[in-house]
Parts: C-alpha cells; sequence; structure tokens
C-alpha cells in the first residue's frame, strides 16, 4: 500500500492491520516515534495524520487516510518548528522518551488553538504521559512556543 | 411499511459488524399497539439507553464522557481528563479521534483500547442527557421535539440506523458489555414505541 510519510511517497508491504506505528519504525525505519502501551493511553506514538494528532499505535494501516508527519518531518534541525524551538530553549526533556510523542501533541494542538488556556493545555496534554514527571517545563514550553507563533 | 436497509453502508466496511447492522425499520399497523404494550417497549428503551455503553457519552452539559459498567467499577469521569468541549468532538483540546481513530476495518476488539468505528467519534448534543437520569426523564427528553432534533419517531429509528457510533454499543469490543437486546430489536421497540403514541408513565 502506499503511504505519504514527510512528503515523501513510500510503497510498503504490509498487513492491513499492522498499526502504523510499526509502519513508521520497522519499515521505513523512522524511529523518532515512540513505542509507549499499546493502547492509546500515553502518547508516545503520537504522530500527524493531515495535521491532527493520532495515536499511530491505534491506527490500523488500511485506514491511514491523509499525510502522515512524524516527528522527523515536523522540522529540520537547520529550521525548527516553534515547539521544538521552545522545547530546546526550556530544556523540557529528561530522560526523552516521550517527548516526540508530546511534541507532535502540541503542534497539532496550537494549530487548532492558537491561545489556549491552562485548563485547555492541561485537558489537551493529559492523554501524553511523562515518568520523569516534566510537566512543569512542558506547559512553560507550550506557553512559549504560543507565544512564538503568534509573533511569527 | 417502509424498510430501509443499510447493509451497503457497513458491509464493505466493517465486516465483523455487517451481520448485525442490517436494520429494518417497519413499524406496526397504526393503532395496532395499546398503551400496555407501548409502555414495556418504553421499559426496553430505558434499558438500552441507561446502559453505560449509551449513557456513557449522553453527558448532558458535561463535556466529559464518562467510563461506567461492568469493566469499570465505580462510575468516573474518562480518563486523561478528556474534555470534549463546546464542539463536542474535543477540538479545542484533543480531538476524540486522536485515540478513536476512524476505523474501516472492523472495530478494535483490544480491552482497554479506545473503541473505533468507522465514523467520527464526539459526545451526541447537549440536550439528549442520559447519564444518571430517570425512564420518565429520558421518555420526556425522547418526544420532544425541542430535546430530540425535531424528529418524529420513524426519524428516530432512521436515526439509529445509520448511526455507526450508536451500533458500537452493540458490538462494544474489548471485554466491554455490550448493550442489551440487539440493534434491530431496539429500532423495533423505538417504533412499537412511536406507534403507541410514545407514551411515558407518568403521562
Amino acid at each position: 500500500m502506499k503511504l505519504r510519510v514527510n512528503g515523501k511517497d513510500h510503497h510498503v508491504d504490509v498487513e492491513d492491520d499492522m498499526p502504523l506505528l510499526w509502519v513508521l519504525r520497522d519499515e521505513l525505519g523512522l524511529m523518532g516515534t515512540k513505542y509507549g502501551c499499546g493502547i492509546a493511553q500515553c502518547g508516545a506514538c503520537t504522530v500527524h495524520m493531515d495535521g491532527i494528532a493520532v495515536r499511530s499505535c491505534q491506527l490500523a494501516a488500511a485506514d491511514v487516510d491523509g499525510d502522515i508527519t512524524t516527528i522527523e518531518g515536523l522540522g529540520t534541525p537547520e529550521s525548527l518548528h516553534a515547539v521544538q524551538e521552545a522545547w530546546v530553549e526550556t530544556q523540557v526533556a529528561q530522560c526523552g522518551y516521550c517527548q516526540s510523542g508530546q511534541i507532535m501533541q502540541v503542534a497539532s494542538f496550537l494549530d487548532m488553538n492558537p491561545e489556549p488556556t491552562d485548563d485547555q493545555i492541561d485537558a489537551a496534554m493529559s492523554g501524553n504521559l511523562c515518568r520523569c514527571g516534566a510537566y512543569p517545563r512542558i506547559r512553560a514550553a507550550i506557553r512559549s512556543a504560543a507565544g512564538k507563533m503568534a509573533a511569527a | 411499511m417502509r424498510i430501509l436497509l443499510i447493509a451497503g453502508l457497513l458491509a464493505a466496511a466493517a465486516p465483523l459488524m455487517a451481520a448485525e447492522d442490517q436494520v429494518v425499520i417497519s413499524p406496526p399497523a397504526e393503532g395496532s399497539v395499546n398503551l400496555e404494550t407501548g409502555l414495556a417497549a418504553w421499559d426496553r428503551i430505558y434499558e438500552v439507553a441507561s446502559h453505560p455503553r449509551c449513557s456513557n457519552c449522553h453527558v448532558g452539559d458535561s463535556d466529559q464522557p464518562m467510563w461506567s459498567g461492568p469493566s469499570y467499577g465505580a462510575p468516573r469521569p474518562h480518563g486523561m481528563n478528556i474534555r470534549a468541549g463546546d464542539s463536542r468532538i474535543g477540538a479545542e483540546t484533543i480531538p476524540c479521534r486522536t485515540c478513536h481513530v476512524t476505523n474501516e476495518t472492523g472495530g478494535n476488539d483490544m480491552p482497554h483500547g479506545a473503541p473505533q468505528v468507522a465514523d467520527a467519534w464526539q459526545l451526541p448534543p447537549v440536550e439528549a442527557d442520559w447519564f444518571g437520569r430517570t425512564s420518565d426523564e429520558i421518555c420526556a427528553q425522547l418526544r420532544d421535539p425541542e430535546r430530540n432534533d425535531g424528529r418524529t419517531f420513524m426519524e428516530l429509528a432512521d436515526h439509529l440506523g445509520h448511526d455507526v457510533i450508536l451500533h458500537w454499543a452493540w458490538n462494544p469490543g474489548g471485554t466491554r458489555e455490550a448493550a442489551p437486546y440487539s440493534l434491530q430489536e431496539h429500532v423495533d421497540d423505538l417504533l412499537i414505541w412511536g406507534v403507541a403514541g410514545m407514551p411515558c408513565h407518568f403521562d
């Protein structure tokens, strides 16, 4: 089947019900997207489908209906996405395992809701777990990224 | 007699569910249903409407879906601080479909996984406020055009026949308990209740 990932078309020979997460990691070698729980309870595997955050562990390959963007395609080292820039400046990551999912969730969230309230930030991000407890820095970085995007 | 088959809607999309999703809308003849039979049908409708598979999302003014039922322990709001917002689809925070992805290939049977159907997951309108409500309260709502989106009983039955999120209640996957009866029996009860004049016990 054909998938468009990070602006490139890929042909993959996989079972219809293979989760997109495995297609990305095992077939396309894009290891930035992480496996956490496999049941949509942690957010580590978050990617975008046509700009909307989706849990790639929940999405069967045959149900992919739109362009996929992973953390590898969100920005480039030379031109970071505003969320990535805010993440680096705020030094959000501790172990980092959940961070690509966190960043993808935030990028989609701010795209839909550029001026979120603190309550909305908490509601949007409560499905993305961080075992290091980096939540205060995650919140701070989201506010910073929202400011950057508003100013851009 | 009006017959509506929606097999085609899902036959290709959800082979596991297709057999249960053929709904025939065939009301009894006008005047053929007495009050007692109509109220008995309503009681069965209420068993369905108040079942966790249905009521957990019919949360009225709240934008927090509920988790309740035999597999959940005490009733509690949906985990992960989920808010469906004024949009009822979570557009303000996290869209329902981030986890409840649109699934054309046969639902999600994974225990504890996010339920999925071949449509965008969402909360019902605020007016359809069923969670924790009594039989009389829901009965009054369902026959009130102001609160049932202006639907006749035939249109309610038609709505049931088409909405694949509602169909999920009878095929919820994982370890979740299905709604009682069957989709067809529920539609039949709605038609019996409708032909009886949509009676409520408090009338």
